[in-house]
């Protein structure tokens, strides 16, 4: 190839680079830098103070940012768990030449395109206190007096976490799925012929080859589901008394709503650290994608 | 044997059947509440199916909130992030396969790591940014960023595609005097017409649902999305639940229509492109 193409070939890579660097790359270095500063909206004629990592001692000291990060992982951890375990069967199950296959692909869109507030605001309505769960619950005598899901820390934090399942689940098993059509079935039927059972099968087939897809699949909803936002703003909007606020809630209520731009920027950095310190067990798997 | 087989069969069509209705019951009941009148919305236990139709509910929507402009907002601000994401990774991802540039790879890898940014560290810059430009609420600003987040994507979708498009027809075009940009528009897109199509319907799907931003760039009524707008039912609880599921199916109705009619697009672009949030 010659020369005129590759400048071409710059050229034709330019809009994106373009935007990446204006819209992704320069706001990130901008957080960054105003993490070691005192910036506040209320006082913005006085200009940036800067504190060097005062900011960032404040964070660790700040038992609400505590709170909400536990409560980010734990979300994280158990939703990413949760939706890998139930993902994995319907794949499998889906993967089977059966009928009603293409309504059940279907079906799986449903949750999957939906807004994530309107998965929210029907899941807050199923947990009502005269919501469906607890007249359910009533009708089968297993509860006296109806629960207020919502109003107690942990039952809010169970609510948010079906609702999150109920929405992510279908999407990670397309997923799955994509990589369970790219084995071949000779596999299977040289394990059978030796006589592997089916779990055997799984177990030393198929989970060492969709491996991969399994990896860079759960690493992108560890990342998602931490900068959960909008769900729990649609369901509890953080309480009963803040209990369920995500730290991406309260870096933006630290933005927007107390004005404190440095202590936000400190937490969305923060934030950043760990997405990165998490993204790095997953190099080798991603390199096998980079490969593609 | 075959007596356990016809079992096994009998087990799955119930699995089958239990699973379509935990994926769909949530949306039905939000469907039937919608055409539920007051009375049967304040039943205990609450009822499954409305008592009679009404659109009462939908009258109501209508009226306490802006919620067909709040559509029509979301509706330029979604093509427009989709045209702007899809021109551009498709000259990427022409210009990662098909030309000699360096660091093909670095760039691969650098894209694939900006999505995975938490939103949280772009957005305050942005709003400044926005601010000084006169950017916040308008249809273009807020479409541009939510592009940028749906470029990573749409590059890596189109890169693996275009890997396994053959280069034969460029050759001939190219031995007929056609230039790469002529190349690009005559040969290219009309042969990837199906994959951009499948990957606009992802970008657009994943732009109208995008919330934290379009909740803090465009605060006001005249810019704001539905997805946000929606949310502003719920701020008093006096609103019940019917007008709040009558506004939600004025949102989701453009989708599902989408989801309906293109789930054979959207699964092939979702399995092919593997990795979306």
């Amino acid at each position: 190839m010659n020369k005129k193409s590759t400048r071409m070939g710059y050229l034709m890579l330019l809009p994106s680079v373009l935007l990446i660097l204006v819209l992704i790359l320069y706001p990130t270095v901008n957080t960054i830098y105003q993490s070691f500063f005192e910036i506040r909206t209320q006082t913005a004629a006085l200009g940036p103070k800067f504190v060097g990592f005062r900011n960032y001692v404040k964070a660790f000291q700040d038992e609400h940012f505590w709170d909400t990060l536990w409560w980010t992982l734990a979300f994280t951890a158990v939703s990413v768990a949760l939706e890998l375990i139930i993902g994995m069967g319907l794949a499998l199950l889906m993967n089977r030449k059966i009928p009603g296959q293409g309504l059940v692909r279907t079906a799986v869109l449903i949750p999957w395109g939906i807004p994530t507030v309107v998965s929210g605001i029907i899941w807050t309505q199923f947990f009502a206190q005269n919501g469906i769960v607890n007249s359910t619950l009533a009708a089968f005598n297993l509860i006296k007096e109806p629960l207020s899901w919502l109003g107690n820390e942990w039952l809010a934090k169970l609510t948010i976490l079906i609702a999150d399942v109920w929405k992510n689940t279908p999407y990670m098993s397309l997923l799955l799925l994509s990589g369970l059509l790219t084995i071949s079935r000779d596999y299977y039927e040289a394990a059978e012929i030796d006589g592997a059972g089916k779990f055997r099968q799984f177990t030393h087939i198929t989970l060492p080859l969709i491996k991969a897809t399994m990896s860079v699949t759960v690493l992108f909803r560890i990342i998602s589901a931490m900068r959960v936002y909008d769900l729990i703003v649609a369901m509890t909007a953080g309480g009963p008394a803040g209990r369920t606020e995500t730290v991406s809630m309260y870096a933006v209520n630290t933005y927007f709503t107390y004005g404190n731009t440095g202590y936000g920027a400190t937490l969305s950095v923060l934030m950043l650290i760990i997405s990165v310190g998490i993204s790095m067990f997953f190099v080798d798997s991603l390199k096998t994608k980079g490969s593609v | 044997m075959k007596r356990k087989k016809k079992a096994g069969t009998i087990g799955y069509v119930i699995f089958l059947s239990l699973f379509l209705f935990v994926m769909i019951a949530p949306m039905l009941y939000m469907i039937s509440a919608s055409f539920m009148p007051q009375s049967d919305l304040n039943m205990i236990p609450p009822r499954l199916l409305p008592s009679k139709a009404t659109l009462e509910n939908y009258a109501r929507a209508l009226a306490q909130q802006p919620i067909i402009k709040y559509v029509y907002n979301s509706f330029i601000i979604t093509i427009i992030a989709v045209v702007i994401c899809v021109t551009a990774g498709s000259m990427a991802s022409y210009a990662l396969t098909r030309t000699n540039i360096r660091f093909k790879t670095t760039f691969l890898v650098f894209v694939l790591a900006i999505s995975l940014l938490p939103t949280i560290t772009l957005i305050n810059p942005i709003f400044k940014m926005y601010s000084k430009m006169g950017l916040l609420n308008t249809h273009i600003g807020l479409a541009v960023i939510i592009s940028v987040l749906d470029l990573p994507m749409t590059i890596w979708f189109l890169t693996a595609v275009l890997k396994n498009v053959p280069i034969s027809f460029e050759e001939s075009a190219k031995l007929d005097g056609a230039n790469m940009f002529q190349i690009f528009i005559y040969i290219l897109l009309p042969l990837l017409k199906a994959s951009i199509f499948s990957i606009s319907i992802l970008v657009f799907i994943g732009a109208w649902n995008r919330f934290l931003l379009s909740q803090v760039l465009n605060q006001f009524e005249d810019c704001r999305t539905v997805v946000v707008g929606l949310t502003l039912y719920q701020t008093t609880h006096t609103i019940p639940f019917g007008v709040v599921a009558a506004a939600a199916m004025i949102t989701i109705l453009p989708l599902l229509l989408m989801v309906l009619v293109f789930q054979k697009n959207i699964l092939g672009g979702i399995m092919e492109g593997g990795v979306k949030e």
